[in-house]
């Protein structure tokens, strides 16, 4: 219960104490350029996307094929030998092997171009849905495996407990059946890269000055609408970041604010869109179309008051910010930084534009892109405003666990399992560019892994939530199956990553503390209290 | 000092003028720090209500752990699935052998909580916490408050009439936690403490003398940077020298919307000569550029900002109020082109020309465009290949000028719009393709 000296510090008359300055922890940071799209004009959109497929694939074959070899090379069922088949369109009927591959989902419900060009719909975009399954015919979605010689139709049951999504590599084992179809008796996964130890990019004389009790800061969805219906919780989120709620240091404070060494706000900082009416509105009046600022159509006070709300945290705590799917921002992944013309107030903060070829320092105001990758106080962070997982989510049958799709409990664990999946299958966005849209790469995907981040965390999620994974266990099939002669590896120290699923703060009023030595993550809530007042 | 003051202060603020005080905005008032600024509000708050009970009403911010397991609020639903998760659940085991361990380890997450409380509910709220680690008075008012929400408008007014004041300089006597690596840009684009808030001006000169002292005491990095600042502001900045306060040069201070007209300087005066009329729609030009700007973030210079007057529109009132002081600050800037030189943005007059001409002009001779709905309807002249019988019966193939109908889905300005129409806005209008800026940020 509350103590009688709580708060004694403020509750009381003025004293002519001194108070002492509280500094900072300095913040370690390297953002890395992995999203940034060319600029200008060396940006394209002509080109196809089934590029994309084939470096993903190019990329992860190997890796899920190495780990493939160790678990099924000598695996026999019956006296036949595993074998392995190069490419799809090489598997024989009845033989039992095992092949890499693309994973396609066709289902009911998914959006499809072609459908959407013969019934003569050009809608913009299709209204989302929440889930691509058909739930009155669950059957209906079919699951391929491809690569770049033809399809491979997956079945067996295998195959209902474990959840794929489009664009995931896997390799599976079984054999053809009469109808064509492959009956997968196993499957296995990438699993997750190498992950760089800490400091590693930074070299090995790291800035290792003893236990520094620093704290990483998570936000995602503020929500700004520039109306008075803002929450006050952004107020006082704001006054908690520069210190000025208190650094009592009782049992049960929120983490005192100075050892947060940076924010990172993970998408949606906009709530309303912005060029809402500029549609509605010129349809109704069909007046001439203006072009340039046009105050009436353009409502400009979410931005601005996201620009204040950064200028004022700005002078005291350095910002990277990542766009949202509502943002001011291109739509596509990878949704580059919104610009920082946009913040006339905290753009004073940015890294000075970048003058010729070196790479300039990153700015105390860092606006990213989404999803973003980076270094911060060491550790790898890889993160997304959420669009992957929310994507994904469309493609699993989590309905059934709570009989309907929500925001239910249930859906908050299918979320980290998503993040996880994600993980293990070494792709952070696996569903773009089949359900979400993405820049066409040619000679890159960057949303395939490549380091394996300590930190992965997923922005404008219904719940917060955290959880560890680890790779370090051995890789063996469970089940009725039979003998493996598979070798454990790297069983000493494996990656050890930190998934967080960040709520919108503008729902839960949620601050995610991550802490840069132990990982630990805590969590630090704003709100108002509904008195009387407000129950009546 | 100023501790003195507060009590009439708050006597004037809350019981004269019924306003709402929260330590934030009593804080930057008297300029002091955060705890302090609490317990003023916390003596004052007492001694009012002893001499007239209820005479003035406070919120609370309470900081602690809040008791979670009875709160059934949505907001606490991520605690309760920390407890029933252990990992698979047993109906659908998303763990398979092709995801080894899925050792999803859940552990126990630390909530604390910051919550704002009416004086009325105080011991309410109380009693939903498991321990208390601070009580702190927020506001103080003259009447209960029925939403809380106002106290968001109190700390926008207050960032509005403070904007002069430099945070990095004074945040450390409010209390603010220093950032010891703050890098602002200090070349470039210096703000100009010209226009913008006019009202808090008249005050904020009379005080600063006062206060500038103290922070120059201890010498921080940030600050050592503010008077580099004022130094390029006035290297390169004639106008910022002619202006009394330059001193802080903040960088709240969006304004610059003179550096705005400094950069697009040179084109203008291309175009007046070329177009007379452009002239008129002063605030076009920014408008104009957001076109071009895209999110091609590498130009040398950043174009200027979408919004000149977002923010500022509270205290400026109106449209035309705006528009004279621009064209001001235009004529201002227009005697000071001969002595400055900007040499980031100097379009050669033979790339500038076409560019700006607006298109139509050009096409003039062969094309007729009306634009009706939102279309642009017209037609133009074509050679075309008739054939025609003549009298002998022998088919005679002539060509000859015809005039053809065309429509084009891209809306264009109303033609009897066009003179008036500047010519950094019909310049968009000439690539053809490029949509509305509008359609840029929607989702598509």
């Amino acid at each position: 219960m509350a103590t009688s000296t709580a708060g004694s510090e403020f509750l009381r008359p003025p004293s002519n104490q001194d108070f002492d300055t509280v500094r900072r922890e300095p913040s370690h940071y390297n953002p890395l350029d992995t999203f940034r799209l060319p600029s200008g004009q060396d940006r394209h959109y002509q080109q196809q996307y089934g590029d994309m497929y084939f470096l993903r694939l190019a990329k992860l074959k190997p890796a899920v094929e190495e780990i493939a070899v160790d678990a099924w090379e000598g695996f026999s069922i019956a006296g036949e030998n595993a074998r392995r088949v190069e490419r799809v369109l090489d598997v024989r009927q009845g033989e039992l092997c095992w092949v890499a591959g693309t994973i396609y989902m066709d289902m009911p419900l998914k959006p499809n171009i072609l459908d959407d060009l013969t019934k003569e719909n050009y809608t913009l975009a299709p209204p989302p849905r929440p889930t691509y399954q058909d739930p009155a015919n669950p059957d209906s979605t079919q699951i391929m495996l491809e690569d770049e010689s033809g399809r491979l139709r997956l079945t067996g049951s295998m195959l209902r407990n474990t959840q794929l999504c489009t664009g995931a590599i896997i390799a599976v084992l079984g054999t053809e059946n009469s109808n064509g179809d492959f009956e997968v008796i196993d499957i296995k996964v990438p699993d997750l890269p190498q992950q760089p130890r800490r400091w590693e990019s930074e070299g090995v004389d790291a800035p290792q000055k003893g236990p520094s009790k620093g704290k990483i800061a998570f936000v995602s969805g503020l929500g700004i609408t520039g109306t008075s219906s803002d929450t006050l919780a952004l107020e006082l989120l704001t006054d908690y970041l520069l210190g000025y709620t208190g650094t009592a240091s009782a049992e049960g404070a929120p983490p005192n604010a100075s050892a947060i060494t940076r924010l990172i706000i993970a998408g949606n900082s906009v709530g309303a869109r912005m060029t809402v009416d500029a549609n509605a509105e010129t349809k109704k009046k069909s007046g001439p179309k203006k072009y340039g600022y046009d105050a009436s159509a353009y409502n400009a006070s979410p931005i601005t008051r996201l620009d204040s709300f950064l200028a004022e945290i700005l002078p005291s705590i350095p910002v990277t910010l990542m766009p949202g799917e509502s943002d001011p921002a291109n739509f596509s992944l990878p949704q580059q930084g919104i610009h920082r013309a946009m913040f006339p107030q905290a753009r004073a903060y940015c890294a000075p534009p970048a003058a010729g070829a070196e790479k300039p320092e990153p700015g105390w105001f860092d606006s990213v892109t989404n999803p973003w990758e980076g270094d911060v106080e060491g550790w790898r962070l890889w993160g997304c405003s959420g669009q992957n997982v929310d994507d994904v989510l469309r493609y699993l049958n989590f309905a059934n666990e709570e009989g309907n799709v929500g925001d239910g409990a249930g859906d908050v664990k299918a979320r980290i399992r998503i993040m996880e999946a994600m993980l293990r299958w070494r792709c952070g966005v696996p569903t773009a560019p089949d359900t979400l849209w993405s820049y066409p790469f040619q000679t890159d995907d960057p949303f395939v892994m490549q380091a394996c981040p300590h930190i992965f965390f997923a922005g404008n999620q219904p719940r917060f939530k955290t959880a560890t994974i680890e790779s370090d266990s051995p890789l063996k099939l469970n089940g009725a199956d039979t003998e493996m002669t598979g070798t454990d590896e790297e069983t000493t120290s494996g990656p050890r990553v930190r998934l967080i699923s960040i709520p919108k703060f503008k729902e839960t009023g949620e601050l995610v503390l991550v802490d840069t030595e132990t990982l630990e993550v805590e969590v630090v809530k704003f709100s108002t209290f509904a008195g009387q007042q407000e129950k009546q | 000092m100023a501790i003195a003051d507060y009590k009439k202060y708050l006597a004037e603020n809350v019981l004269n003028e019924r306003r709402t005080v929260t330590y934030r905005s009593i804080g930057r008032a008297l300029r002091v720090h955060s705890t302090l600024a609490k317990q003023m509000l916390y003596d004052f708050h007492q001694t009012e209500n002893n001499k007239k009970p209820n005479s003035v009403n406070a919120t609370y911010i309470i900081t602690g752990v809040q008791k979670s397991p009875e709160l059934t609020s949505a907001a606490n639903g991520a605690q309760d699935s920390f407890y029933d998760n252990n990992g698979i659940p047993p109906s659908s085991p998303y763990v398979s052998s092709s995801m080894p361990n899925q050792d999803a380890v859940t552990d126990e997450i630390a909530i604390s909580s910051v919550l704002l409380v009416r004086e009325e509910d105080l011991e309410d709220a109380k009693s939903t916490f498991q321990s208390i680690s601070s009580i702190h008075v927020y506001s103080l008012q003259p009447t209960v408050l029925q939403d809380l929400n106002v106290l968001t408008d109190v700390a926008a007014e207050m960032a509005a009439s403070h904007a002069q004041e430099d945070p990095l300089e004074y945040g450390q006597s409010w209390g603010m936690i220093q950032g010891n690596n703050v890098r602002r840009r200090t070349g470039g684009r210096p703000p100009v403490p010209a226009a913008p808030p006019a009202p808090p001006k008249a005050t904020i000169p009379a005080k600063r003398p006062i206060k500038s002292e103290e922070p120059t005491q201890s010498k921080v990095e940030p600050e050592e940077k503010a008077p580099k600042v004022e130094e390029t502001t006035k290297r390169e900045e004639t106008p910022a020298s002619t202006k009394p306060i330059e001193k802080t040069a903040p960088p709240k201070q969006k304004g610059s919307i003179f550096s705005s007209f400094a950069k697009a300087k040179p084109k203008q005066k291309k175009e007046e000569s070329a177009t007379p009329a452009s002239g008129v729609e002063s605030a076009e030009p920014n408008g104009a550029e957001d076109l071009v700007l895209g999110d091609a973030s590498d130009g040398d210079e950043e174009p200027e900002e979408l919004f000149p007057d977002s923010g500022k529109s509270a205290h400026i009132g109106t449209r035309e109020s705006r528009k004279e002081r621009e064209e001001k600050l235009r004529k201002m800037m227009e005697e000071e082109d001969e002595d400055e030189e900007m040499p980031d943005t100097e379009p050669s007059p033979e790339e500038s020309k076409p560019i700006d001409e607006p298109p139509p002009k050009q096409a003039e001779l062969k094309e007729e465009v009306t634009v009706r709905g939102g279309r642009r309807r017209g037609r133009r002249q074509v050679m075309k290949k008739k054939t025609v019988k003549d009298e002998e019966g022998y088919l005679v193939t002539v060509e000859e000028p015809s005039w053809e109908s065309f429509s084009e889905d891209e809306p264009a300005p109303p033609p009897k719009k066009k003179p008036a129409v500047s010519a950094p806005k019909a310049k968009p209008a000439a690539k053809p393709g490029q949509g509305n800026i509008m359609s840029f940020f929607s989702k598509k």
